[in-house]
């Protein structure tokens, strides 16, 4: 994921334990400027890498490298990073202008003022700035929290699960504030635990499952990865026996199921299969009444990944 | 930086609901004094005593740890609670700094609280003849307290979850028990160090007010406690785990 020159982010052999617990286990890629979606269940260890990257957790091995530099007990690595938490909290008395404030001159910027302006002018937060951020919604907070993480224009921005709570409106508005972010040369990583969201932001993602590295490189690569595996699906038919015997028969189909009347089939061509299956069901003078798939939650996806 | 710090948390400390109970706390020792000095006649000679007493048992014993307690274990570990003490960590701002704005901001609070109630505690005596500079003498020694109890706290919400339920124990019971009774560990008492300073600023009788230390040793062990405590936070807080409670 690196075009040779240090990248930003390096985090080598790292692996984070919690007594036998194990959060983290032996992760290592690197990151370059851009958006790099980091993907995995929810307790996958996601948040425990990112609180690493941040600086916040010390490895219980391997390093973790930001510009260079490790991130354990580098407090000068915050004037290069902006960080947004999961955590929906903020300073609740504090207005949405204060509260971004506050960030700017904890940074001890030369124009706070100003640079607060911009954030919530980039986040688009101006008409509720004037309001206390304990009476905001969850998109909105996140929203003044992401204005709070880039008030110091950073060139690496850490973002833990950004887009929960937002509405779809929201979202967009986000994601092409994080696009034109990372279109200006910076390296944006953010977590989180719905595809689609990876999929419609990330340029390259890292697939995190059960504190292991899965996957990684080109989102086109990985989600071809996922869609290319196995897939098993109750059919349903005016005659299931005869459609199972017409199914086996077909190259894509790599196992059928009847018990007790219910039609199960294995396909590992996902595209071969939906194309051919209502044909050869024609042909047997079947017709399909129902198809679900039993094993599309993300879970069974990232179980196939690690498996593989 | 650290202006801007202790700004904050003194706002964060003055919250509505904790000042309401702070306030009662410093009224308890207030409304005692006020209720004997009616109950009494205008020249009982036993003014003095009663109000040292008073000041001691309610304002040094009670009131002065517990508002420590409340407010040196929130300015830090009700960030650590709420998660707020994310702003703070992620900011390029040494931990030394943080340490010493909170604890400024918690002395600072607890202080008012505390002369509040000395002041309103001695007031009766003000301008009595006998007054022999107890009220100035507890002004001082519980504004030194303060500061030594808020570092205290401050340390503890760094190490403990729990930091509340052990300050109270500590207050309780070391304090209230074990160092009141056993001779031996009367040096480890914050209380004997603030009971110490006022001793040596007043000129009261031995019958009105007297600690079990000198004056000079309680405030050197008092300043000794304050400079382990928060170079102990400061030590603590550089090696904090951010999610160890999250």
């Amino acid at each position: 994921m690196t075009t040779g020159a240090t990248p930003t982010i390096e985090v080598s052999d790292v692996s984070r334990w919690y007594g036998n617990v194990v959060a983290v286990n032996d992760i290592t890629f690197a990151i370059d400027p851009g958006i790099t979606g980091l993907l995995g269940p929810n307790g996958a260890g996601k948040s425990t890498l990112l609180h690493m990257l941040g600086g916040f957790l010390r490895p219980s091995s391997g390093e973790v490298r930001i510009l260079g530099t490790p991130t354990w007990r580098n407090v000068r690595l915050y004037e290069h990073v902006g960080i947004v938490q999961e955590r929906e909290s903020v300073y609740d008395a504090l207005t949405g202008y204060d509260f971004v404030l506050l960030s700017a001159r904890l940074h001890r910027l030369p124009d706070p003022a100003e640079a607060t302006r911009r954030a919530i002018e980039r986040v688009q937060m101006g008409p509720a700035q004037g309001r206390r951020t304990g009476g905001y919604s969850k998109g909105m907070k996140q929203r003044i929290k992401i204005a709070a993480a880039i008030v110091h224009d950073p060139r690496i921005l850490l973002l833990d699960e950004p887009f929960n709570g937002t509405d779809p409106a929201q979202r967009l508005q986000m994601m092409d504030m994080l696009r034109a972010m990372a279109a200006e040369g910076r390296t944006i990583l953010f977590s989180s635990h719905i595809l689609e969201e990876v999929e419609r932001l990330a340029e390259r993602v890292l697939v995190v499952v059960a504190g292991r590295l899965a996957a990684s490189g080109d989102f086109r690569a990985i989600r071809r990865l996922m869609t290319d595996r196995p897939h098993t699906f109750a059919v349903a038919s005016t005659n299931n026996r005869a459609l199972a015997s017409a199914l086996v028969a077909d190259d894509s189909v790599t196992g059928v199921a009847l018990d007790a009347g219910q039609l199960t089939v294995r396909t590992d061509d996902f595209d071969r299969f939906t194309v051919h299956a209502p044909r050869i069901a024609r042909a047997a003078g079947v017709t399909i009444t129902g198809v679900e798939a039993l094993d599309e939650s993300l879970e069974s996806v990232f179980e196939y990944l690690v498996a593989r | 930086m650290i202006r801007l710090i202790f700004t904050l948390t003194l706002g964060q400390l003055i919250r509505q609901r904790r000042a309401l109970l702070l306030a009662l706390l410093a009224a308890i020792p207030i409304a005692i004094a006020l209720l004997f000095r009616f109950a009494s006649d205008q020249a009982d000679d036993r003014l003095p005593e009663f109000v040292a007493g008073a000041m001691d048992s309610f304002i040094v014993a009670i009131g002065l740890p517990l508002t420590a307690l409340i407010l040196g274990t929130a300015a830090l570990g009700q960030e650590f609670e709420d998660g707020t003490a994310f702003y703070l960590f992620s900011k390029p701002i040494g931990r030394w700094q943080i340490v010493v704005g909170k604890l400024l901001a918690a002395w600072l609070a607890c202080g008012v609280f505390v002369v509040i109630a000395v002041l309103g505690t001695g007031a009766p005596l003000v301008g009595q003849p006998d007054e022999d500079g107890l009220v100035l003498a507890f002004v001082v020694a519980t504004v030194a307290g303060a500061l030594a109890y808020s570092a205290l706290f401050i340390a503890l919400s760094i190490r403990f979850n729990r930091a509340l339920v052990i300050g109270l124990a500590y207050v309780f019971v070391w304090e209230g028990l074990v160092s009141n009774y056993v001779e031996g560990v009367r040096f480890f008492s914050l209380r004997a160090y603030t009971r110490g300073i006022a001793d040596a600023l007043t000129d009261a009788p031995v019958e009105v007010f007297e600690a079990r230390l000198d004056g000079p040793t309680a405030a050197i062990l008092a300043a000794v406690m304050v400079l382990i405590t928060a170079a102990y936070a400061i030590r603590r807080l550089n090696r904090y785990e951010f999610s160890e409670r999250v």
